[in-house]
C-alpha cells in the first residue's frame, strides 16, 4: 500500500470518527453531467513465443455510460512479423470466456492461426482499422528474458495460525539501461491453472538506481506451510512499463484527492492500449 | 539586464523620493527626535502601535519589535499611543532635546466591568500608510474564533481575509490571489518555515499560545521580503511576561498546550516555552486493540505531533537587545502491519533564530539575525532482516542586517542585506540487509546561494500624498548555474479628505526555490528544489489599486482593491513523473504562465463590543502550459484554471463581547466551488495472462480536460462562546461548533462502480460526493496562572 493511500485512510478515518458527531452519511450520490466525449479504439495485445497471437480491440466509451464492453465488429487486425510477413488476425471473439469466471482465460476479440515464433530482438508491427477511419499502429521489440536466480523464504518467530512465511526473489538486472521488470507471484499448483489466476503479489519497477545490481524482490509474512509459489519475471521496456504507471495514476486518481490526474501513456499511436511481446522466465517453490 | 518600463518610472520616483524634494523642507525649525518602545504590560512587544501627537496630526506605528521615534519640533505636545485591544496612554512632553520614551499598556478585558477602548487609531493607520493588501492578525483575536476540533489557528484565521484561499476543507494551505501554496514566505521571527502544516495541512505548526501576531502581505511586498511570489506570512513569536511567571495551558479535543513564561533578571529580559501535542494515536491504538480479533479490521495508523517552542530576550543595555528564538515540530504516522510490514514516517521543522537589536541612535537602527531552518522527512520500513529507509531535507542558513534610519518625519529610510545558503537534500535512499546481501544508498543533493540587498524609502511627500519605494538586488547560484533580478517595489497613498484615501502599488517578485510535488495538497514528502539547469526563477509581477474609506467616526475602514498579476516559469510537472530519488529531476519539469485577477471588497470593525469584518471577492486565476519536453503539456496547452480557483468568496466574522466573563463570536464562509478533474471517459483492460481474473476490470479513467467539473459552492457557519471563569478571569471555556448547520460541503468526487449482487458484475457507475467534517463541537478548557 503507497504513502498517499495510507495517508488518505487516516483522513478518512479521521473524518469517520468526526462523524460520529455528524450521525449521517459523508458519502452521497450525485449528479454529474459530464460533457461529450468522442471514442477511441483500445487495443490490448500481449504476444507470447509460442501462443497464437489474439488481441482485443475495444472502444473507450463516455464514463457514466452503461457498463457492457463495446466491441467494434468493423476492424481489421494486421500483423507484421520480423521477416516482413503481414498476419491479418481474424475477428473471432471468444464470448465464451465471458461467463467464465473461474478459468482465468483472457477474452480476445480477434486472433491468428499460427503459434508465434519470437526471439529477443525480434520486431513486430501492429495496425488496426476500422471503417470509420480510425487507425491505430504500434512496434515492439522483444527483450531477452531476465533468469531468476532464486527463490527463498523465511518464516516469522511465531506459532501457529500466526506462523507465515516472507517470500524472496533473487535476480540480476543486466548492465543495459532502461531495463523494466513486472513480477508475479502465484499461489497453487501451475498444473491446476493457478497460473492464469489473480496473483498474490504483481509489482513493477525499474532499473532506474540499480542498474546492472543484484534485485531481491520481498513479500511480507504471508504464505504457509505448503503454499507452492510460482514466480514470474516479465522483462519490460520502459514503455510497458509507463503505460502500466500511467494507467495505475490515473485510476488511483478516482477517489483520491491528494492525486493529480495522469494522462494514459499508450505505447500505440491513433489510440489507446497496449502492445507487447512478453518475455519472461518463471520458477516455483514450495514453502516447507 | 534591461530594466522595464515600470522598473525605469519606480526609479524616477525613488530618485525623487531621496533627493530633490528635501531641499524644500529645510525649514528652520527645531526639531528633536523621541524614540522608544511600546509593550504590552506584561513586556511584550506592540508591532503596529500607534504613537500620534493628535495636535499636529502626525505620527508613527511601532515596526515589527514595538520600536517607534518620531521627529517633532522642539516645544510641548500631548503623544497618544494606541493598539487594538490595549487601554490607550496619553502622555504630555517638553519635547527639549533627543528624547528616549517607552510606554506599556495595559490590556483592556483584564477586570470585570471593564470599560472598552473606543476609537479608530488602527483603522486610521490602515488609511493613511502606504502599504497595500496587508492583514494583522493578533492572536487575541484569533483565540476568539471558533475553530475546528478547538485549535486555534491562525493560517486558517488568515484564510477568512478577502484574497485569500484555502486549499481544501478543513486545511492550512494559503493560495493568495491566484499564487500557489508554495509561493508563500512564511517566517517565525525572521526564519524560514519550508513546511507550515501538520496533518497533511489540516493545522499549522503554529501554536497560538507561542504567537504575538502575524501580518500578511498580498501585495505591495516591502523591499525587505523576497524569495517567493506570493505572498509573505510574518508570524512574529511571543516574548515571554517580563514582570511574572505565569503558566498558561489548555487541553483540548485533540491536544493539549503548556506554556510557561517570565522575567529574566527581572526587567532585563524575558523568557517563554510552550509545547502542545495531539493525542489521536491514544485513541487509535485503544481502538485497534479492541478490535485485533476481527478478521476484517485493518488497524488505524498511528499518528500524533508536536512541537516546541521557545524565545528569550535579554536587554543588554540602553541601546542593545538579543533574542533567541527556537522552533521543534514534528509529525509521525507509524504502521504496522498483521503482515510484518512496518513502516514510520515523520517529517518537521527545525528552526533557530539569533536576533541582535542595536540602536545607533534615535534614528537609526540595525536589527542583526543569523538563524537555521531545516525541514525534512523520513519514511522507513523493516521486515525482518531488510530496512528501507527514504528521505527528502532542505537545510537554510542564513544571515540578515537591516537598517533603519529615519532623518526626518518624512523619510523612513531601510536597507539591508541577506544571505543564505540551501541544502537540498533532494532525495535519499537506502536499502540494507543484515546478510550484505543488500547495500544500496542513493543521494541527489544540491547546494545554493541566494542574496539579496535591497533599500526603501516610504516618504511623505505632502500631508496627502505619501510614497514608498524600493528595490531588491537578488541572485541565486546553484553549481554552476547563477540567476539574477532587479525587484522594484512602489506604492504610493494619496488622501483625497481625512477620511479617503486612493492607493497604489506595483512589486516584482523572484522565487529561486520550488516545491516539486505533483499532488493538490501539501504533502510532507513534498520536495524543495533550486533553480538550475533547466529550472529557471519564477517571476510575477502585481499590480493593485484601492480606495479606503474611515465610515461611521472612524469606526469602520471599508476598502476596496483590484489586482492583477501575472507569472512566467510557473512549474508543474509531467503526467506520471519520477520525483523520488531522481539525479535528472529537473527533466520532469514543465514550465508555463499565470495569470489572476480579481477585486476585494473589506469592511471591517476593531473596536467596541463589536468587532469583525466582511469581506468580498471577485477573481479570477488561469495558467497555461503548452505542449513541450515531449508532453502535451497540461491540458492540451490550453488554457485552464487551478483547482484553487474561486469566483466569489464572501467571509462574515463577528466578534461579541456580551460582558466581561462572555464572548461571542461567528464566522461565515461562502466560496465558488472549488475545481476538480474528473475522467469524462474510460476504457477496460484485461492486462497480460495471469493477471486479476474475470472480463469485469477496474475502468481506466480517461482524464482530457484539467480542471474541468466545479463541485457545489462552499460554505459554512461556525459559531463560538468564550466564558470566562475564576475571580481573576484567568481561566475560560472554549466552545467550537464547526460547521454549525452540518452542510455537506464537497470534499471531493468519484465515481463508483454499481455492481449486481446476484452477478458480481459491474451494471453502471454513480458519481459520489464525499464530505470531510459534519457539525464538530468542541470544547477547550484555558489557564493562566
Amino acid at each position: 500500500m503507497s504513502i498517499r493511500s495510507k495517508i488518505v485512510g487516516w483522513v478518512v478515518a479521521v473524518s469517520a470518527g468526526a462523524a460520529l458527531a455528524g450521525c449521517d452519511s459523508l458519502e452521497n450520490n450525485i449528479d454529474v453531467p459530464l460533457p461529450s466525449y468522442s471514442s477511441e479504439l483500445v487495443v490490448e495485445c500481449y504476444l507470447e513465443p509460442g501462443k497464437v497471437p489474439s488481441l482485443t480491440v475495444t472502444t473507450t466509451v463516455p464514463y457514466l455510460s452503461p457498463a457492457l464492453p463495446q466491441l467494434p465488429d468493423d476492424v481489421t487486425v494486421n500483423l507484421t512479423l520480423p521477416d516482413g510477413t503481414i498476419v491479418p488476425l481474424a475477428f473471432k471473439p471468444n464470448y465464451e470466456v465471458l461467463l467464465d469466471t473461474v478459468s482465468g482465460i483472457k477474452f480476445h476479440t480477434h486472433i491468428g492461426r499460427d503459434a508465434l515464433v519470437a526471439r529477443p530482438g525480434d520486431v513486430f508491427k501492429l495496425e488496426v482499422t476500422d471503417s470509420k477511419g480510425h487507425r491505430v499502429t504500434g512496434t515492439t521489440t522483444m527483450l531477452p528474458p531476465v533468469p531468476i536466480d532464486s527463490l527463498e523464504y523465511k518464516f516469522n518467530d511465531k506459532t501457529g495460525v500466526e506462523r507465515e512465511a516472507y517470500f524472496l526473489t533473487n535476480f540480476r538486472d543486466p548492465p543495459t539501461l532502461n531495463d523494466c521488470y513486472r513480477l508475479q507471484l502465484h499461489q497453487g499448483d501451475p498444473a491446476k491453472g493457478a497460473l492464469r489466476r489473480e496473483p498474490e503479489v504483481d509489482n513493477s519497477f525499474e532499473d532506474r538506481l540499480l542498474n546492472g545490481k543484484p534485485f531481491v524482490v520481498g513479500t511480507s509474512y504471508r504464505f504457509d506451510t505448503g503454499d507452492t509459489i510460482t514466480a514470474t519475471l516479465y522483462h519490460t521496456d520502459a514503455a510497458f512499463y509507463r503505460f502500466r504507471e500511467s494507467v495505475r495514476d490515473a485510476r488511483n486518481a478516482n477517489g483520491n484527492p491528494f492525486a493529480q490526474p495522469s494522462a494514459i501513456y499508450s505505447t500505440v499511436q491513433g489510440g489507446v492500449g497496449i502492445f507487447s511481446v512478453l518475455s519472461y522466465t518463471r520458477a516455483t517453490k514450495i514453502v516447507l | 539586464m534591461v530594466l522595464s518600463s515600470a522598473a525605469r518610472c519606480y526609479l524616477f520616483v525613488l530618485l525623487l523620493s531621496f533627493g530633490g524634494p528635501r531641499v524644500a523642507w529645510a525649514q528652520e525649525v527645531v526639531r528633536f527626535t523621541i524614540n522608544g518602545t511600546v509593550r504590552g504590560a506584561r513586556g511584550e512587544t506592540l508591532p503596529g502601535a500607534s504613537v500620534a501627537v493628535p495636535a499636529l496630526g502626525t505620527g508613527t506605528a511601532a515596526d515589527s519589535l514595538g520600536r517607534y521615534s518620531l521627529n517633532l519640533p522642539a516645544g510641548r505636545h500631548q503623544l497618544l499611543v494606541a493598539f487594538v485591544g490595549y487601554q490607550q496612554v496619553t502622555r504630555d512632553i517638553n519635547l527639549t532635546r533627543n528624547q528616549r520614551l517607552s510606554f506599556a499598556l495595559e490590556e483592556s478585558g483584564n477586570e470585570l466591568g471593564e470599560v472598552v477602548v473606543e476609537g479608530s487609531v488602527s483603522l486610521e493607520q490602515k488609511l493613511k500608510t502606504t502599504q497595500m493588501g496587508v492583514e494583522h492578525l493578533s492572536i487575541r483575536e484569533a483565540k476568539l474564533l471558533p475553530a475546528l476540533f478547538g485549535e486555534v489557528d491562525i493560517l486558517k484565521t488568515l484564510q477568512l481575509k478577502p484574497g485569500v484561499q484555502s486549499g481544501g476543507e478543513g486545511t492550512s494551505g494559503l493560495f493568495v490571489r491566484g499564487g500557489s501554496s508554495d509561493q508563500n514566505l512564511v517566517l517565525i521571527d525572521n526564519a524560514l518555515v519550508y513546511n507550515p502544516n501538520h496533518l497533511f495541512g489540516l493545522f499549522s505548526v503554529f501554536n497560538s499560545d507561542a504567537v504575538q501576531s502575524v501580518d500578511l502581505y498580498k501585495s505591495g511586498f516591502p523591499a525587505q521580503f523576497g524569495g517567493r511570489l506570493s505572498s509573505v506570512v510574518d508570524v512574529k513569536m511571543r516574548e515571554g511576561d517580563r514582570q511574572h511567571y505565569v503558566a498558561t495551558g489548555g487541553v483540548g479535543l485533540i491536544s493539549s498546550r503548556l506554556t510557561y513564561e517570565g522575567p529574566i533578571n527581572k526587567g532585563k529580559g524575558s523568557f517563554i516555552v510552550s509545547g502542545r501535542r495531539t493525542y489521536f494515536d491514544i485513541f487509535t491504538r485503544a481502538l485497534n486493540e479492541a478490535n485485533k480479533n476481527k478478521e476484517d479490521y485493518s488497524p488505524i495508523p498511528d499518528y500524533y505531533f508536536y512541537d516546541f517552542n521557545a524565545k528569550a530576550n535579554y536587554t543588554l543595555g540602553e541601546k542593545d537587545q538579543i533574542f533567541l528564538t527556537g522552533y521543534l515540530g514534528r509529525d509521525t504516522f507509524g504502521f504496522n502491519s498483521p503482515g510484518g510490514f512496518n513502516f514510520d514516517f515523520s517529517w518537521g521543522n527545525t528552526i533557530g533564530t539569533l536576533r541582535w537589536n542595536h540602536t545607533f541612535s534615535p534614528k537609526l537602527f540595525v536589527n542583526t539575525s543569523v538563524s537555521v531552518s531545516d525541514y525534512k522527512y523520513n519514511l522507513t520500513n523493516r521486515l525482518d532482516q531488510f530496512s528501507f529507509g527514504l528521505g527528502s531535507s532542505i537545510t537554510d542558513y542564513s544571515a540578515r542586517t537591516d537598517f533603519e534610519y529615519t532623518p526626518d518625519d518624512r523619510h523612513v529610510l531601510k536597507a539591508g542585506a541577506q544571505l543564505t545558503q540551501h541544502r537540498f537534500g533532494v532525495g535519499r535512499l537506502e536499502a540494507n540487509s543484515g546478510d550484505g546481501r543488500i547495500n544500496f544508498g542513493s543521494d541527489v543533493s544540491y547546494t545554493g546561494t541566494d542574496a539579496a540587498l535591497y533599500a526603501s524609502d516610504n516618504y511623505k511627500a505632502s500631508d496627502k500624498l505619501q510614497l514608498e519605494g524600493g528595490l531588491r538586488l537578488t541572485g541565486f547560484r546553484s553549481g554552476s548555474d547563477q540567476y539574477g533580478g532587479l525587484e522594484p517595489r512602489a506604492s504610493a497613498r494619496y488622501s483625497l479628505s481625512e477620511r479617503t484615501s486612493l492607493k497604489a502599488s506595483y512589486a516584482l517578485m523572484y522565487q529561486y526555490v520550488h516545491l516539486v510535488t505533483n499532488s493538490g495538497a501539501s504533502l510532507p514528502t513534498d520536495i524543495w528544489y533550486p533553480s538550475r539547469l533547466s529550472v529557471k526563477p519564477q517571476r510575477s509581477q502585481q499590480t493593485s489599486a484601492g480606495v479606503s474609506f474611515l465610515l461611521g467616526r472612524g469606526k469602520y475602514l471599508l476598502t476596496n482593491e483590484a489586482y492583477y498579476k501575472w507569472g512566467q516559469n510557473q512549474v508543474d510537472f509531467r503526467d506520471g513523473a519520477q520525483l523520488f530519488v531522481n539525479p535528472e529531476l529537473d527533466s520532469e519539469f514543465i514550465f508555463g504562465k499565470s495569470w489572476s485577477y480579481g477585486n476585494e471588497v473589506y469592511l471591517e470593525k476593531k473596536t467596541g463590543k463589536t468587532t469583525g469584518w466582511i469581506g468580498y471577492t471577485l477573481a479570477w486565476s488561469w495558467r497555461n502550459f503548452q505542449p513541450q519536453r515531449g508532453t502535451n503539456g497540461v491540458n492540451n496547452g490550453e488554457d485552464f484554471h487551478p483547482n484553487y480557483d474561486r469566483r466569489h468568496n464572501l467571509t462574515v466574522v463577528a466578534l461579541h463581547q456580551l460582558n466581561a466573563r462572555i464572548n461571542l463570536t461567528a464566522s461565515f464562509i461562502y466560496t465558488s466551488g472549488s475545481l476538480t478533474t474528473l475522467p469524462l471517459g474510460r476504457f477496460g483492460l484485461q492486462d497480460i495472462p495471469g493477471s486479476r481474473t474475470g472480463i469485469d476490470p477496474r475502468p481506466v479513467p480517461i482524464y482530457p480536460n484539467r480542471n474541468s467539473y466545479q463541485l457545489i459552492p462552499y460554505h459554512r457557519l461556525d459559531l463560538g462562546v468564550v466564558y470566562k471563569i475564576g475571580s481573576r478571569l484567568n481561566q475560560d471555556l472554549t466552545l467550537s461548533i464547526y460547521n454549525a448547520y452540518n452542510r455537506r460541503n464537497a470534499y471531493f468526487v468519484f465515481f463508483e462502480a454499481v455492481r449486481d449482487e446476484t452477478t458480481d458484475r459491474t451494471t453502471g457507475f454513480q458519481a459520489k460526493q464525499v464530505s470531510l467534517f459534519p457539525i464538530i463541537p468542541s470544547l477547550t478548557y484555558n489557564f493562566r496562572f
